[in-house]
């Protein structure tokens, strides 16, 4: 705002402050991680640590998916329900491992054609993502719960426990499975024409329209994404309770949001990365985290968060006037 | 792109084509309701309907509001929950502090609704993040004060839920007469065309002078009044405050706000719509439980009815 570089004012100064700027989400996710250590020593513990990569995979997964979205300048409400439905579609079989790969396609198949939906109402019938999301994600609950009549039951097929549960030298497999979806996504965001696309597209629709870009398609796309990777976490959050109620991934939605949006993803769209997003899902589970570990009413959660989003925000606006 | 047409706003069923709609939808499920059920089409059931649907159309009057600036106030049902438990706590069966309570959380309403204002004005964050996390705040607030129900009302104070003035069900009335007076205000008050003016083009309202903070600070300051009012009903329903008997409000609060022709971008709707829209989902549910048919299912008809109401009212304008 007031940085008007008058003479006689430090240049290290300055350039000080521009790296603060630049690195504040991996400055206070370090912070964070420091003063959680000092207060609660067990924070760094081994135990403590996978414990915490466990719960990040599911959120970092759903993120990368709402992050494409938010660059449209939409919301994905619906990311908690389709997760849900994925996890309902998991026990709805055996409970073996020979009905795995039905219950990965169908999941898949139920996440996708509800982005393509959302997708289709906003870029076609120009409803707002909010209620096109809301109304899907209000769908597909009555539609779970007339399925399972409101008592879901089953077991989950042991290979979904070992996504979810399991690990490799200390490292997650669902981490693991994030990582390299992180990996392809920022590819394709960051490297390849559609990415950019994206960026335009979210940026000023109708300057993609005039450059060509079926922004509607780039749109319907990046919905198609946040549905497919929300059913892929539901199972593997499903995996990871071992149990599945109507409510697996409940809240999901809200905290993904958060998370972009402390993470620098803007709301009105074209400006972000699924790496920024990646790191406030990281900033929220230490966060949760650190309030279990110091033994504080786990009510001040919520209350954090709400408070975190809301200033996160704030930041966000000052910095893009300054 | 906020192109005023007026060639296009001619026209009675134009200006009015999303009441009519849900009017005829309106006059069609009672033709649906009286064919599936004898019980249907008599006087008590009307009456009860009535009487249920009194604390959506309070909460939903204030969202209208927020919506109508281009805005959306999604800390309701969070301080619907607060205002619950605070109301009965405080209370707690003396009916010496039923009103002092009830001052109290009408006022906490309408200091949380304030405080959303002031972060949207001057922290220029989207309503839609600054209500979520003071709705975040507010349920952790909530269960910090307790995770059960809390305290008692006095005997008698049911009589805001089932009481009967005249023969009509006391809620229903005050609904009518708020519903009426705010629909007087926003056509007649100045404060009240500024609402349309800030939704329409917030810019564009503040670059023509217009005071778009007071309108802000009034609109989330009338919705969190509305939503703590809303509370009062419902304590007096149940007869206790509980911490989660919010939760379902904020999003069903939307409903009938875009049923009734609101749209979400702002500037244009009305709260007589939003009347109609909660009777309409009050009915069509109505009509539903006459049908036998699981709440499971109603759940996917309301989910239809937003995808159906918001894709008919195309927006002109896409934004949050």
């Amino acid at each position: 705002m007031s940085d008007v570089n008058m003479a006689g004012v430090p240049a290290a100064g300055e350039a000080l402050r521009n790296v603060l700027r630049r690195y504040a989400l991996h400055l206070s996710l370090l912070a964070m991680i420091v003063v959680s250590t000092l207060v609660s020593p067990s924070f760094l513990s081994g135990g403590n640590v996978s414990n915490m990569l466990l719960q990040a995979a599911p959120l970092g997964m759903v993120v990368i998916g709402q992050v494409f979205v938010i660059l449209v300048r939409g919301l994905d409400l619906s990311v908690a329900s389709i997760m849900a439905t994925a996890a309902v579609v998991a026990t709805s079989f055996s409970g073996q491992d020979k009905d795995a790969a039905l219950i990965f396609a169908l999941a898949l198949g139920i996440g996708l054609a509800t982005g393509l939906v959302n997708g289709l109402l906003v870029a076609k019938r120009n409803v707002s993502p909010f209620l096109a999301t809301l109304a899907t994600m209000i769908v597909l609950q009555g539609m779970r719960s007339a399925w399972t009549q409101g008592a879901p039951s089953g077991n989950v097929p042991p290979f979904f426990r070992i996504l979810g549960s399991g690990s490799i030298y200390g490292v997650p497999y669902n981490l693991i499975i994030t990582a390299v979806l992180a990996l392809v996504f920022w590819v394709i965001l960051s490297k390849s024409t559609f990415g950019r696309k994206i960026y335009i597209t979210g940026g000023n629709p109708v300057t993609a329209r005039l450059l060509g870009i079926n922004a509607d398609r780039v749109t319907i796309i990046c919905y198609v994404i946040s549905g497919g990777l929300a059913a892929l976490a539901g199972l593997i959050l499903s995996g990871f309770v071992g149990i599945v109620d109507n409510w697996v991934g409940r809240g999901f939605e809200i905290d993904s949001i958060v998370a972009a949006v402390m993470g620098g993803v803007a709301l009105s769209g074209g400006r972000g990365t699924i790496g920024g997003g990646l790191i406030g899902a990281a900033i929220l589970v230490v966060v949760f985290n650190a309030v279990l570990q110091l033994g504080l009413p786990i009510q001040l959660q919520i209350i954090i968060k709400g408070v975190v989003i809301v200033v996160a925000a704030a930041f966000y606006v000052r910095r893009k006037a300054g | 792109m906020t192109i005023l047409r007026p060639s296009a706003r001619r026209g009675f069923l134009r200006r009015n084509g999303s009441q009519t709609i849900v009017v005829a939808l309106l006059v069609i499920l009672m033709v649906v309701g009286s064919l599936v059920s004898s019980r249907f089409s008599t006087l008590a059931n009307f009456m009860n309907i009535l009487e249920q649907s009194v604390t959506l159309a309070i909460v939903s009057l204030g969202q209208t509001l927020a919506v109508l600036t281009g805005g959306i106030d999604l800390s309701v049902g969070s301080l619907i929950s607060l205002a619950s438990v605070l109301l009965s706590g405080i209370t707690n069966g003396d009916p010496g502090m039923v009103v002092p309570a009830i001052a109290i959380v009408l006022g906490l309403g309408i200091l949380v609704g304030l405080l959303n204002a002031a972060a949207v004005i001057w922290l220029k964050v989207h309503p839609l993040i600054v209500t979520l996390g003071t709705g975040a705040a507010l349920q952790g607030l909530t269960l910090l004060y307790t995770m059960g129900p809390a305290g008692k009302m006095p005997l008698g104070f049911d009589f805001w839920a089932f009481g009967r003035v005249l023969g009509l069900p006391v809620g229903a009335i005050i609904t009518v007469v708020l519903f009426a007076g705010t629909a007087l205000f926003l056509r007649y008050t100045p404060l009240g065309r500024y609402i349309y003016a800030v939704g329409d083009d917030s810019t564009g309202a503040q670059l023509m002078g217009l005071p778009r903070a007071k309108v802000l600070l009034f609109v989330y300051g009338f919705s969190g009044f509305t939503a703590a009012l809303t509370a009062v009903f419902l304590v007096s329903r149940f007869g206790v405050g509980q911490p989660y008997t919010g939760a379902n409000f904020t999003l069903t609060s939307i409903t009938p706000v875009v049923v009734g022709g609101t749209l979400l971008a702002g500037g244009r709707g009305g709260v007589i719509g939003t009347l109609l829209g909660v009777y309409l989902v009050s009915l069509l549910n109505n009509v539903l439980n006459y049908m036998d048919i699981s709440s499971h299912y109603q759940l996917i008809v309301q989910g239809l009815i937003v995808i159906i109401a918001v894709s008919v009212y195309v927006e002109k304008k896409r934004k949050l």
